[in-house]
C-alpha cells in the first residue's frame, strides 16, 4: 500500500502546537526580501536615485515573488494530491448476540451497554440510548457494518430474569425477535505515531445540514469566492474594530484549510500573506468538492491527552458515540460551534459554554433558512448529549489488545497497522473482561489481607472452550497499566497442572490402565541428565501406598504420578506437549512430570482448551476477521477443529478433573463459586513460588496464576490463590455444567471400585464412571461381592458416594 | 431439504433472496430444472440425499433455539445461492450460541465439502458423530461426509471403512449409550 504522507498528518499534538516540516523552511526564505540591497557608486539626482530604487524593488520583489509563488504552488499541488491521511485502526470487541435464553445477568448487559457507549435515558429516541427499568431494557441499537454485513438501527426490548434473557421483541408489544445482535464496543485504536485520530468520510456521506450549516456559520460566500473572501475580511475587520480586539476571523474555509494542512498556527503578516496565496492557489487547482471534503475530514475538534480528534466523522464518535449520518440537527450543530474553538468549548468540560454556542449555531441555522424558526427552538431545548467519557479510552483493554496484536503480527505490518484504517473484530467480552480485573485486582488484594504478599501479582486468561476465542485476558494486578503482560509474558513453571497429561497418557493404554489401576505413591529416587540424585517429596511430606490412578490425579500425589510417569516415559510427555501447541523446547527430564517446565498463562490455557473441549483443538483466537475502512474484507480467522487421536481417553480424563473439584484438592472451589460441575487441576511450585489453577465449565475455560515477578517464594499454593481468583471471576459468569459427551470407545460402567471389579447398578458400593474400551475391570461381582474390611469401605464411600 | 420446511422462512427482502427462495421451493417441490454446480451437487447427491433415503421412519430432531434457527435457515439460502463463504459464517455465529448441536455440525462440514475444504469437513462431521445420536439419518451424513473427505484427502481404505459405517447407521445400535 501507499505510503504518501502530506506534512500536515505529521503534526506531532495537533492543531495547538502544530509545526509545519515544508512551511518552517519557507517562512525563512520569506524574511529575506529587502534586507540586502546593493550600495550605490555614486550620488546621483533624487529623483534618479528613486527611480532606481524603485526599479531595483520592483524587479527584486517580482524576482522573489514570482518563483516564491511557484514554490508555494509546488507545494500546495503535491500535498494536496498526495494526501492522505494515516488511520488509525479500530478495534472491536465480539458483538454481544442477544437471544431467548442466553444465560446473561443485568448487570453484564449493562456493563456490555456501558462499553459500547449506550447512553442510558427514559426514552431511547436515537440509536445509541437505552432504559431500563428492573430486568426490562429497552434499547435502540445502532447502525454497524459487520465482516457479514450492514445490521441496521433497530429498538427493540428485551427481558432479563433469573440470570438470563426471557424475551425478545419489538417496542410496544410488537413482534418477538429470535436473534438480535448489538453493534460491537469499540475497545481500542492502534493509532498513527503522530497521535492523531480521525475517522474518514467522503463528502456524500456527510449529511446536508452539516455541509450547508458548516458554510452558513464559517463562510458563507465558500460557493462563490476564489479563496479569499474580501468582503469577509471587511466584514471581520469592522467587527474586530468595533470590540477593540480579535474577535472574528474572516478566514474561508478554504484559507482555514490551508492553515491546519500546510501553516503553523503564528499570527503574523508574512503568514497572513502565504495562506491567502497558497488558498488561492487551491482554489485554481481544485473543486470545491475536493476542498470541502478534505476540510470536513482535517477539521481539529477535540483534544484527548494526547490525542488530537480530527474531522467530522471521529468528531461524531468522540462526543456522540454515534456515527456522523446518524446526528440530529442540535448534535451537527455542536460540531460545527467547536469549529471556532475546540478546547474553549469543549462540551466535556465546559458545558455552558458549549451549550450558549449550540444554541448560537442553531440560530443560525434557523436566520439562514436551514432550520424553520420552530424546529429551531426545539432543538435548542435539548441537553447536549454528549457522552460522559468517549465509548473508547485508550488503556481501557490495553492487555487485550497486547495479544490482538501478536495474532495480526502474522500478517500485516505494524505500519499498517497505524496507518491504513484496518477495522479488526475480535473476541473480547467487555462484560467478562470487566469480570477478570475485577477478580485480579480485588482477589490479590484480599489475599495480602490474608497475610500473603502485598506485591503479588497475577494473570487470568478467559477462553471458550468449544471456540477458542479469548474473551479476557488480564496481565497486571492493575489492569490499566501497561508494562509487563503476565498472560501472555510470564513464563513461569507450572506445577501440578501439568499432570493430567501424564494420566491422559496413562489412559490412552487401556489395556493396562483405567482410572481404577492401582499405583504405588511410595518414596522414589531417580537420576537426573545431570547425574543428581532426585526424590521428589509429596505436598504433605507422605507417602499414600497403594492408590489409584484417580485418587493419585485428585489428591496430586507426586510420587504416584513420577512412577506412573516413568512406565510411560518422559519423551511421550514431551512430544505431547509440543503436538498441544507448546512451541518452545521442553526439557526430558523426570521432573516434568511434575511440572518443571515454563508456560505462559496462555499457553496453559491452549493446553486445556482441547482436554475441555472433548479433544478438538483450537488455536485460540483474539481476532476473527479485519476489514478494510470501505468495508471489503481482507482476513478472516475462522473456527477451525483439529481432532486429537484418542478422544475417548480425554473424556474420560474430563472426569477425572471433575473429581478434583469434588473431592480432591479443588474440593473447596464450589462453595467459593456459588456452583457445581466444574473441572478443573491445582499447582503449586517448589517453595510455593507459584500458585496455578485451570479450570473449565462446558463453554469457559479459564487459567489464573499467582505469584511475585521476581520469583520469590510467596506462600501461594494453587487452591489458596490461583483458585481464589480463579472462582472470583466464574463467580461473575454464567456455569453450566461440564457434559461428557463420551465418544465411541468410551462408555459409562457400574463398577465397584474397591474390588476394581464391574458391578450393577444398585450394588452396594456401585458406582458409575467412563472407560477407555477395553480398560474396565476384568471380573465382575454381583451384588453379593462384599469389602475385604469395614474400614476400606467406608474410605471408598468417602470418595465415591457422594450423591 | 425437509429440514428447511421445519423453519418458518422470513421475509426476503431483495431480489436474489427470492431467487433463493424460489430455488427453495422448486428444490422442494423435488424438480430441479437447472443441473447444480458440481460442488452443491456433491453434497446433495452423496451425502444428505442417501442418508435421508436410507432413513427409514420420523427423524425427530431436537427443538432448536429460535436464534439458531434464524440463523441456519439463512446459512440455508446462502448456500442455495452458492455463497459457502458466508454460509460458514453465519453457521459459526449459530455454532458460538450452540457449540455442540450435531445437525449444526454437520451442517458446517457439508458447507466445507462445498467450499472443498476436506480437513476441516472430516473434523466437523466427526465432532458431529463423537457428540451425535451414532444412528440414523444424521449419523448417515456424518460418515458420507467423512468418507467422501477422506477420499479427497487420498486416504482411500478410510473412505472404504467410512461406506461401511454409513451402512451401519440405519442398523446397529451402538454400543454405550
Amino acid at each position: 500500500m501507499a505510503n504518501k504522507k502530506t506534512s500536515g498528518t505529521r503534526k506531532k499534538t495537533g492543531k495547538k502546537t502544530a509545526s509545519k516540516h515544508g512551511s518552517t523552511g519557507t517562512t525563512r526564505k520569506a524574511r529575506r526580501p529587502g534586507r540586502k540591497a546593493a550600495p550605490a557608486k555614486k550620488r546621483p539626482g533624487l529623483l534618479a536615485r528613486l527611480w532606481r530604487w524603485g526599479l531595483l524593488a520592483i524587479g527584486l520583489g517580482l524576482g522573489l515573488l514570482i518563483p516564491w509563488t511557484l514554490w508555494l504552488n509546488h507545494v500546495v499541488v503535491a500535498e494536496f494530491e498526495g494526501r492522505k491521511w494515516d488511520l488509525p485502526s479500530r478495534v472491536y470487541a465480539r458483538p454481544l448476540s442477544l437471544y431467548s435464553g442466553l444465560r446473561l445477568s443485568p448487570g453484564a448487559l449493562q456493563r456490555e451497554l456501558d462499553a459500547a457507549g449506550y447512553r442510558r435515558v427514559d426514552n431511547p429516541d436515537d440509536p445509541g440510548e437505552f432504559s431500563s427499568a428492573g430486568g426490562r431494557f429497552e434499547i435502540h441499537r445502532r447502525q454497524f457494518r459487520f465482516d457479514d454485513g450492514v445490521q441496521e438501527a433497530l429498538r427493540f426490548r428485551v427481558s432479563v430474569a433469573d440470570g438470563q434473557v426471557t424475551g425478545l421483541a419489538s417496542p410496544a408489544g410488537g413482534a418477538e425477535l429470535g436473534l438480535v445482535r448489538l453493534d460491537p464496543a469499540e475497545i481500542a485504536s492502534i493509532y498513527p505515531l503522530h497521535e492523531e485520530d480521525r475517522s474518514l468520510v467522503s463528502l456524500a456521506d456527510v449529511p446536508e445540514l452539516l455541509v450547508t450549516g458548516l458554510q452558513a456559520v464559517e463562510d458563507r460566500q465558500f460557493k462563490h469566492h476564489y479563496g479569499v473572501d474580501p468582503r469577509g475580511i471587511a466584514r471581520a475587520m469592522w467587527a474586530n474594530l468595533r470590540a477593540g480586539g480579535a474577535v472574528q476571523g474572516g478566514s474561508t474555509l478554504t484559507q482555514q484549510l490551508v492553515k491546519n494542512f500546510y501553516l503553523s498556527n503564528e499570527r503574523t503578516l508574512p503568514r497572513k500573506i502565504n495562506e491567502a496565496l497558497m488558498a488561492l492557489l487551491l482554489e485554481w487547482h481544485y473543486d470545491k468538492a475536493d476542498i470541502l471534503e478534505a476540510y470536513l475530514n482535517e477539521v481539529f475538534l477535540g483534544q484527548q491527552g494526547n490525542l488530537a480528534i480530527h474531522g467530522f466523522a471521529r468528531g461524531s464518535e468522540y462526543y456522540f458515540g454515534q456515527p456522523l449520518d446518524t446526528l440530529q440537527p442540535d448534535q451537527v450543530a455542536l460540531l460545527v460551534g467547536l469549529v471556532r474553538g475546540a478546547s474553549y468549548y469543549n462540551p466535556r468540560r465546559n458545558p455552558e459554554r458549549a451549550l450558549e454556542r449550540r444554541n448560537r449555531v442553531l440560530d443560525v441555522f434557523a436566520e439562514t433558512g436551514l432550520l424553520a424558526a420552530d424546529e429551531a427552538a426545539r432543538w435548542k431545548a435539548r441537553p447536549l448529549g454528549v457522552t460522559d467519557t468517549p465509548g473508547f479510552g485508550r488503556n481501557r483493554y490495553a492487555a487485550f489488545v497486547d495479544l490482538v496484536r501478536d495474532q495480526l503480527q502474522r500478517d500485516y505490518r505494524e505500519d499498517d497497522l497505524r496507518s491504513e484504517g484496518l477495522r479488526i473484530f475480535t473476541t473480547l467480552a467487555p462484560s467478562a473482561q470487566a469480570a477478570a480485573e475485577d477478580a485480579v485486582s480485588r482477589g490479590l488484594d484480599d489475599l495480602g489481607s490474608r497475610g500473603l504478599p502485598n506485591d503479588l501479582q497475577g494473570a487470568l486468561v478467559l477462553a471458550d472452550v468449544d471456540s477458542g476465542e479469548v474473551r479476557a485476558l488480564v496481565g497486571d494486578r492493575y489492569p490499566n497499566r501497561r508494562g509487563f503482560n503476565r498472560a501472555l509474558n510470564a513464563r513461569r513453571q507450572v506445577g501440578s497442572v501439568i499432570k493430567p497429561l501424564v494420566y491422559l497418557l496413562a489412559l490412552e493404554h487401556p489395556q493396562s490402565y483405567s482410572w481404577l489401576t492401582r499405583i504405588e505413591d511410595e518414596p522414589i529416587s531417580l537420576v537426573q541428565p545431570d547425574g543428581s540424585r532426585w526424590t521428589p517429596d509429596n505436598y504433605d511430606k507422605q507417602s499414600h501406598g497403594e492408590v489409584s490412578l484417580l485418587e493419585a490425579l485428585t489428591r496430586s500425589y507426586n510420587q504416584a504420578t513420577v512412577r506412573l510417569g516413568m512406565q510411560i516415559g518422559v519423551n511421550h510427555l514431551v512430544t505431547r506437549l509440543q503436538r498441544l501447541g507448546i512451541e518452545h523446547p521442553v526439557p526430558a527430564v523426570p521432573s516434568t512430570f511434575l511440572g518443571a517446565v515454563e508456560l505462559t498463562p496462555l499457553e496453559v490455557t491452549q493446553l486445556y482448551q482441547s482436554i475441555a473441549a472433548g479433544g478438538y483443538s483450537v488455536p485460540l483466537r483474539a481476532v476473527t476477521a479485519v476489514q478494510t475502512p470501505a468495508g471489503e474484507t481482507l482476513n478472516r480467522y475462522p473456527l477451525r477443529l483439529t481432532p486429537q487421536a484418542r478422544r475417548d481417553a480425554i473424556a474420560v480424563l474430563n472426569y477425572g478433573l471433575t473429581r478434583v473439584v469434588t473431592d480432591g484438592t479443588a474440593s473447596a472451589l464450589p462453595a467459593l463459586v456459588g456452583a457445581e460441575g466444574m473441572a478443573g487441576k491445582t499447582g503449586t511450585t517448589n517453595e510455593r513460588r507459584d500458585s496455578w489453577f485451570v479450570g473449565y465449565t462446558r463453554d469457559l475455560v479459564g487459567v489464573a496464576w499467582v505469584g511475585l515477578d521476581d520469583n520469590r517464594p510467596a506462600g501461594v499454593t494453587g487452591a489458596n490463590a490461583a483458585m481464589r481468583v480463579w472462582a472470583g471471576l466464574f463467580r461473575q459468569l454464567p456455569v453450566d455444567p461440564v457434559s461428557f459427551d463420551l465418544p465411541e470407545g468410551a462408555s459409562w460402567r457400574w463398577v465397584d471400585p474397591v474390588a476394581n471389579t464391574l458391578s450393577e447398578e444398585g450394588c452396594d458400593g456401585a458406582i458409575q464412571m467412563p472407560f477407555v474400551a477395553g480398560s474396565e475391570p476384568a471380573t465382575a461381582v454381583s451384588c453379593g461381592g462384599r469389602y475385604e474390611s469395614e474400614e476400606e469401605k467406608s474410605f471408598w464411600r468417602k470418595w465415591f458416594d457422594k450423591d | 431439504m425437509t429440514r428447511i420446511e421445519a423453519f418458518p422462512l422470513r421475509p426476503l427482502r431483495n431480489g436474489a433472496g427470492l431467487v433463493a427462495l424460489a430455488l427453495l421451493l422448486t428444490a422442494c417441490a423435488g424438480g430441479r430444472s437447472t443441473p447444480a454446480p458440481i460442488e452443491e451437487r456433491d453434497v446433495d447427491a452423496e451425502v444428505r440425499a442417501p442418508a435421508k433415503a436410507e432413513s427409514a421412519g420420523v427423524q425427530v430432531y431436537p427443538l432448536k433455539n429460535p436464534a439458531v434457527a434464524e440463523l441456519t435457515s439463512q446459512a440455508d439460502r446462502a448456500e442455495q445461492s452458492g455463497n459457502y463463504d458466508q454460509a460458514a459464517i453465519l453457521l459459526e455465529r449459530a455454532l458460538r450460541i450452540q457449540p455442540r448441536d450435531p445437525e449444526l455440525l454437520q451442517h458446517m462440514a457439508e458447507v466445507q465439502v462445498q467450499k472443498q475444504d476436506y480437513a476441516q469437513a472430516l473434523s466437523f462431521a466427526t465432532r458431529s458423530f463423537d457428540i451425535g445420536p451414532r444412528v440414523g439419518e444424521i449419523c448417515a451424513r456424518n460418515w458420507r461426509t467423512i468418507g467422501l473427505a477422506r477420499e479427497q484427502l487420498g486416504d482411500n481404505a478410510g473412505a472404504r471403512e467410512a461406506s461401511g459405517r454409513a451402512d451401519q447407521c440405519m442398523v446397529t445400535k451402538p454400543q454405550g449409550l
